[in-house]
């Protein structure tokens, strides 16, 4: 729950979700907006007031949005970055990290719901659903029921609940992972009535799922308008797939051509998503530009020095920092460890942040902490 | 351009196709043959005729001296190759010229007849031993030694074909992607001092896992010795012959302990010194880089006024040799690392962060005892400790993967401290100043480097 002033802030950030999504507000506009934010956070969240201190940055020194301290992605590991009361917050989201115990996975306080509710649905409309479609969703990610506070496991729930057709749901559990005779049955099923539908799922449950097709000889010929969104890294959970083979799989052993294949970049720490440009591209325009995340109006994503955390020059790599008016009641302001670099309107991601093990024979983090767990075993 | 091979055996007409990499900017162009199963089992079968005619009845006291010429090379700032390595070194490996410098002095000191004559002697007591029988006991060495390098700390490669040429082993080395080069020069170099051991030793680059082209070393390699991370590792295990024998150099963890007495205000700023010439060498990526620092509590200067000192050397420390070059990935991980640290610190954890402006060096002080690995590049943690006592339950959760300990205690103090290390894991104590630079008799991870490379064999009666 947000407190008065809060609550009209949101009116306004919903009246904004409402926007044609192709729209994007001015630099002035997206700066006005973003001041009065973090203003309200500035005020709220008091670690986050004393980080913009140590900065010399107050809300009266903000001239442009991209002087908005942006807080890094591992800092949420570290507290609660909640502008408001914690006991407020309607629902929490933790990373899925490896497992230092609870207080190391990175936490996401959501004060308002319908925040995360008003970002999430219409852009996941625009870029998944430009033409209006009702499919049934397929998941292969279990239930929030069994994730509580898997943001992914959110979000997909709620898509299904929402925009998903009669027959959405998920096939996989917690513990027994995917039901992959329950999900190849529904398929055939779907396929023989000539019903399209939407696959979800994270990359690495696909590789697995795919590897099974394979591995059986089988296929499915999903009938046309049949679109998947895959989402996420592998983090060791499969073998890496780059994504162009991973589409190629999709094609081959699925019948979903590229054109509706569509990426979702999201994070725990942010309340808005990222999706391909592809699919929309092709229904709205005939055809598909080069495939890149466009930024919905009340997002703005810049890719920074890794050195000096400054905006880089157009075109160049970067370290990726997105500005997310959605996030009224945490940070706005996320700075990434993944790569990227602008593409016209909007971004590409080169590499997300895997905590790939560092050089030689030195050791991951990772490692060190299986290693006590399996000695505490 | 630099040809970054050196392949006895194989002409250039054999060469299918090439590879040529750039490294720093262009600056340095390296070409590589891209290898194919055919070619490289040819030049197999030429280390095995030169082995045969060159290496296996050659005695050890004048491989030793090959070798130690081969060093001195290295080592004389007027020698051609010393120069080459010089200057290609800083581009290749994103070293700065300084490091790379005092790199190649001190591996190079490694290879002299005096430091192998040390090894030899420790551990196989009477060299001759791999010339012949020795009352009644012979030693010998494998007939071909596969060797994957990682590539962090350059060097550390010509030391393993050193070791391998001492007990007459044949050598394929594969190098890593972070030092291609160094390894090559050092084959070639010992070409030019001595031909016929020249011909002993192949060594190139090709990425690693290349199933089809190592499938072919693996079928005939009698021993490989493998430095990487664990998945390397692993998969070399998976893959090596049943029969060879696998010597494996895998993730490796050091830290540092500081005693109060250390802490004393005459040597505090020497103790603090000492520390960030052990964080700063090898930019923190060798085997042997502390990733901690325990500092004791109760002495003159606190642990997290030790943070702040280690700090003042480190930036010190710059200008004399500065921190190479790093990846986006790498800078981004540090600046994660920070923010993480100054929010700790906000939280009220009483974390606090001494840091450069740009990425050079990072020093947090951290009250939580865990230990934790760096992200590395220069980033340390420092944790006090009650009592030097403390530390050994501390790192005791991750033995398999503990190496060099640097401690700077009182004598007593340390070897007190050293038998519960050795107990907890650790297989190296050694003072801070020394901790970069292990002896040439070093047991690396606990073994004997020749005798883990050797078959004993007995003549009785």
């Amino acid at each position: 729950m947000l407190d008065f002033e809060g609550r009209a802030l949101r009116t306004e950030l919903i009246g904004l979700f409402t926007r044609p999504i192709d729209e994007p507000l001015t630099d002035d506009e997206f700066t006005g907006l973003a001041r009065r934010v973090f203003a309200y956070q500035f005020a709220r969240n008091e670690p986050y007031a004393a980080y913009c201190l140590r900065r010399g940055v107050r809300p009266e020194t903000i001239e442009h949005w991209t002087q908005i301290p942006a807080v890094p992605t591992a800092a949420f590991k570290e507290l609660p970055l909640v502008s408001g009361k914690l006991a407020d917050a309607e629902a929490v989201f933790r990373t899925s990290g490896t497992t230092r115990g609870a207080e190391r996975r990175g936490e996401h306080h959501i004060l308002d719901l319908s925040l995360y509710h008003g970002s999430l649905l219409p852009s996941f409309a625009a870029y998944l659903l430009p033409d209006g479609a009702e499919l049934p969703m397929l998941s292969l990610v279990p239930s929030v029921r069994e994730m509580v506070d898997s943001s992914l496991a959110h979000m997909i729930d709620v898509v299904m609940d929402r925009l998903g057709a009669d027959g959405s749901r998920s096939f996989a559990t917690v513990a027994t992972g995917i039901d992959y005779d329950a999900l190849d049955a529904a398929l055939e099923r779907y396929a023989s009535e000539g019903t399209p539908i939407m696959l979800l799922g994270t990359s690495f449950a696909f590789v697995h799922w795919t590897d099974h097709l394979r591995e059986r000889g089988m296929r499915h010929a999903l009938p046309p308008g049949s679109r998947l969104m895959d989402t996420g890294g592998f983090k060791g959970r499969s073998r890496e797939v780059p994504e162009p083979e991973l589409r190629a799989t999709y094609h081959e052993l699925l019948g979903i051509p590229e054109d509706h294949v569509v990426n979702e970049y999201g994070m725990t720490e942010m309340c808005s998503q990222f999706y391909d440009s592809v699919l929309r591209e092709k229904v709205v325009r005939g055809a598909a530009g080069p495939r890149r995340k466009i930024p919905p109006p009340w997002v703005r994503t810049i890719p920074v020095d890794p050195e000096t955390l400054e905006p880089v020059a157009p075109g160049e790599v970067g370290v990726l920092r997105h500005h997310d008016l959605a996030n009224l009641g945490s940070v706005a302001a996320i700075q990434t460890e993944d790569l990227g670099r602008l593409e016209g309107d909007g971004f590409v991601v080169l590499g997300r942040a895997s905590g790939a093990p560092p050089r030689g024979c030195s050791i991951a983090m990772d490692l060190l902490v299986e290693a006590a767990r399996a000695r505490g075993r | 351009m630099i040809d970054a091979f050196h392949l006895p055996g194989l002409a250039e007409a054999d060469v299918a196709s090439w590879d040529v990499r750039e490294y720093g900017d262009g600056a340095v162009r390296l070409r590589f043959p891209v290898m194919e199963p055919a070619t490289l089992g040819g030049v197999l079968d030429t280390l095995a005729r030169a082995r045969a005619e060159h290496l296996a009845d050659r005695p050890v006291a004048e491989i030793v001296a090959v070798v130690d010429a081969v060093a001195r090379r290295f080592l004389d700032p007027a020698d051609p190759v010393r120069r080459l390595a010089e200057d290609a070194l800083p581009a290749v490996t994103g070293y700065s010229p300084p490091m790379a410098r005092l790199i190649l002095d001190r591996m190079a000191a490694d290879w002299s007849a005096d430091a192998l004559e040390r090894l030899l002697h420790e551990e196989l007591g009477d060299p001759a031993v791999l010339d012949g029988f020795r009352e009644g006991r012979r030693a010998l060495g494998p007939e071909l030694a596969f060797h994957i390098f990682a590539g962090n700390v350059p060097g550390v490669a010509v030391t393993s074909l050193v070791r391998a040429l001492l007990v007459k082993a044949a050598s394929l080395g594969k190098t890593g992607s972070g030092d291609p080069l160094l390894p090559v020069l050092f084959a070639r170099a010992l070409a030019e001092v001595d031909p016929g051991l020249g011909a002993c030793v192949a060594v190139t680059y090709w990425p690693g896992g290349s199933a089809g082209i190592e499938g072919v070393v693996f079928e005939r390699a009698d021993t490989v010795v493998v430095y990487g991370g664990e998945a390397v590792v692993e998969s070399v295990r998976a893959r090596a012959h049943p029969g060879a024998r696998l010597v494996e150099h895998g993730p490796k963890l050091s830290f540092a302990i500081v005693a109060r007495e250390a802490l004393e205000a005459t040597q505090r700023d020497a103790t603090a010194a000492d520390t960030a010439r052990a964080v700063a060498t090898f930019d923190q990526q060798g085997c042997v880089s502390p990733h901690v620092v325990y500092v004791e509590d109760g002495g003159a200067t606190t642990p997290r006024d030790f943070a702040a000192a280690l700090a003042g050397a480190l930036a010190a420390l710059e200008a004399e040799l500065p921190r190479g070059r790093i990846t986006p990935a790498e800078a981004a991980a540090i600046h994660q690392l920070r923010g993480a640290a100054e929010f700790a610190g906000l939280a009220g954890r009483g974390v606090e962060l001494f840091a450069s402006d740009g990425t050079e060096y990072t020093v947090v002080y951290d009250p939580d005892p865990t230990f934790e690995a760096s992200c590395l590049n220069r980033v340390v943690r420092v944790k006090p400790i009650g009592s030097l006592d403390d530390v050994a339950g501390l790192v005791r959760p991750y033995a398999r993967y503990l190496q060099t300990v640097g401690i700077a205690a009182p004598a007593g103090r340390r070897r007190v401290v050293a038998e519960r290390l050795a107990r907890a894991g650790a297989t190296r104590m050694t003072d801070l100043e020394r901790m970069p630079w292990p002896p040439p008799t070093w047991h690396h991870d606990g073994r004997g480097p020749l005798l883990e490379l050797i078959r004993w064999v007995d003549l009785e009666g």
